[in-house]
């Protein structure tokens, strides 16, 4: 362990470090802190600084150049610390420092008030960053279960509510059986090829074409009974069951079904967290295990391996999640279907991935950091919007405000019309660069499908924007009292500038997407 | 002396890991829908030392199921706080009592 080593790990270690801390901080500080309004509103700024601190040590990383650490080399494969992991820890930590905001002033003002969720954010976040930089299924494992357990804690934060409990419970068990299949996954292939590392198991798979190479070791004659051939089943169960289990993980149609029931019941700081942290990290892990492990010739191919299974899951994901989402009468549950049909849009670049890898990963890592400030922000408007007693739920309860309330009519606005991908913000660049990569590589139907389920998408986000500016409520009908919030309002400042921003001037962050990938 | 062929290992681990999938998705009692879990998480193991027997040149299997059986207990504390949790609220602990969140 030299020094060098430590500054390519910082990134991960300020954050695990600042959550032990914080945590001590927390426990500490509970008798003194009384006096204060909102005890836990400090560490809602601390726990951001720590995030910010940490994208800001990614940053540094990558403009000192991950190849200038030589020795970061000897963590792989268990960590991979290259420019794709470092973009994507800006993403999660950055996705976290809003989602940590946004908690600061939801929790304080529907009496929610325990510290501990910022530790716990914060533990879920290392989690996250140790599940994008990882190389092997043990890593992979490991972060994704430390992501996860940190969730289903948030989700069920509001203990009273059965509600929240249940959004806990569903995400608790469907998480753990996901785990649980992409394991008995790993497993498998460990057993066909010897190899828990990603690149050992698709260099095996290139070598021996799914075919089983006898070990170098010695065997004990008596186990030799796995005849070489029957690795291939072993391949393509393994296979098939680390795919149903990152469906799940990125809440791909069929495996989509406890995603909107966790969004609602969740605490909507919660939900941020899950749409925008849990979502990006999970991409990240498929995009790793796909292209790594699986990109041999026979696997990696159209007509023997997993890109049509990709394909049909992205078109039933968008389409479903579009059709279901109009239907919804609560914008909080309209904006889970709406992250379920991003997914979607995200695994065509997965399959254009295939063609051309570079191109198709930097367009993936651009609209997620584009989709990453879109939701917080949506969500974030979501929660400004409302107050304890009086939450904005449904689309009734938004009427007329954007005449009482414009600046936060606004801000709700851009954020959709950059989720709907309206130019010149964020989202639209995002699909843009995603559809044109589809195109140039020959999957125009899929493009073309993704384009008219945007137009589809199109219809229930603007919808949004008719009831606040085109509706007055009902008289006597209960409305959305906009609650106040510093933190809330910072948060949303920080996502409608990088929106502008990552809409406006989009070369230079789509020149680093295009650097992270290759 | 002979040892027990690997494929026993294989299909004993596979049938609980099946036994464990059915009881996920069949049973309503989120108590045996956890036990359940742990069934599967425990045939992954069984899986990973037997396959690490035909690898004798390295212990990666061994190692990685000792990673699994700590973070299998981390989780079975995490889902008997929810399941605590849910039993305050409704006195039940049944699945199919949590029915709130709805198209």
């Amino acid at each position: 362990m030299n020094a060098n080593i430590l500054l390519g790990l910082s990134p991960l270690l300020i954050v695990a470090v600042g959550a032990l801390v914080l945590m001590v901080v927390e426990a500490l500080s509970r008798f003194r802190d009384e006096r204060l309004e909102s005890p836990s509103a400090s560490l809602a700024v601390s726990s951001s600084v720590v995030l910010f601190a940490s994208a800001i040590a990614a940053a540094g990383v990558w403009f000192y150049g991950p190849e200038n650490l030589p020795e970061v080399s000897s963590l792989a494969p268990w960590l991979l610390l290259d420019r794709f992991s470092l973009f994507f820890f800006v993403i999660l930590t950055l996705g976290g420092a809003l989602s940590c905001l946004l908690a600061g002033g939801y929790l304080p003002e529907h009496k929610l008030d325990r510290g501990e969720f910022y530790p716990l954010l914060l533990l879920s976040t290392v989690g996250a960053m140790t599940l994008a930089a990882a190389g092997d299924m043990l890593t992979i494992f490991l972060g994704l279960e430390a992501m996860s357990l940190g969730v289903y804690t948030m989700v069920a934060f509001r203990r009273g509510s059965p509600r929240s409990i249940e959004a806990a419970l569903k995400y608790f068990l469907l998480g753990s059986f996901a785990a649980a299949l992409l394991l008995y996954g790993g497993a498998l292939l460990y057993g066909a090829t010897g190899h828990t590392d990603l690149s050992g198991i698709g260099s095996q798979l290139a070598n021996t074409g799914l075919r089983l190479v006898k070990s170098d070791s010695e065997v004990p004659s008596d186990m030799l009974l796995i005849a070489y051939d029957n690795a291939v089943p072993l391949v393509m169960v393994g296979l098939v069951l680390i795919l149903v289990g990152l469906a799940f993980k990125v809440s791909a149609v069929p495996f989509h079904m406890w995603t909107p029931d966790a969004y609602e019941g969740a605490p909507t700081p919660a939900t941020t967290y899950m749409a925008v942290v849990v979502k990006a990290a999970a991409f990240a892990l498929m995009l790793r295990v796909l292209l790594i492990a699986f990109a041999d010739a026979k696997t990696a191919s159209w007509g023997t391996g997993w890109p049509p299974v990709v394909a049909g899951l992205a078109v039933a994901t968008m389409t479903v999640a579009n059709v279901i989402a109009v239907r919804q009468e609560s914008v909080k549950r309209m904006l889970a279907y709406s992250s379920i049909a991003h997914a979607g849009t995200l695994l065509i670049a997965v399959v254009a991935a295939t063609k051309a890898t570079q191109q198709a990963e930097a367009s993936m890592i651009y609209y997620l950091l584009a989709y990453t400030v879109s939701t917080a922000g949506a969500f974030g408007t979501l929660i400004l919007c409302g107050s304890r007693g009086a939450e904005a739920v449904s689309y009734e309860d938004l009427a007329g405000l954007g005449r009482r309330h414009p600046a936060i009519a606004f801000a709700f606005s851009l954020f959709l019309l950059s989720l709907a991908g309206v130019p010149p913000l964020a989202g639209f660049f995002g699909k843009f660069y995603l559809f044109r990569v589809a195109i140039d590589n020959g999957f125009t139907m899929l493009a073309v499908l993704g384009l008219l389920n945007s137009v589809i998408a199109a219809y229930y986000y603007l919808r949004v924007l008719v009831v606040m500016y085109m509706k007055e409520p009902e008289p006597g009908a209960p409305i959305a009292v906009p609650m106040r919030s510093g933190y809330v309002a910072a948060a949303l400042l920080i996502s409608a500038v990088l929106v502008v921003l990552l809409g406006l001037l989009p070369n230079g962050t789509l020149e680093a997407a295009i650097l992270a990938a290759g | 002396m002979t040892s027990i062929p690997l494929e026993y290992y294989l299909v004993v681990a596979a049938v609980i890991f099946v036994i464990g999938a059915c009881g996920f998705l069949a049973r309503r009692n989120a108590l045996i829908v956890l036990m359940s879990i742990e069934l599967m998480l425990n045939a992954v193991n069984l899986t990973l030392v037997a396959f690490n027997r035909w690898y004798a040149s390295h212990h990666v299997g061994q190692m990685f199921t000792f990673f699994i059986i700590a973070v299998a207990a981390a989780e079975a504390a995490v889902g008997l706080a929810i399941v605590v949790a849910l039993f305050r609220l409704k006195r039940t602990v049944r699945t199919d009592s949590v029915d709130l969140l709805k198209n």
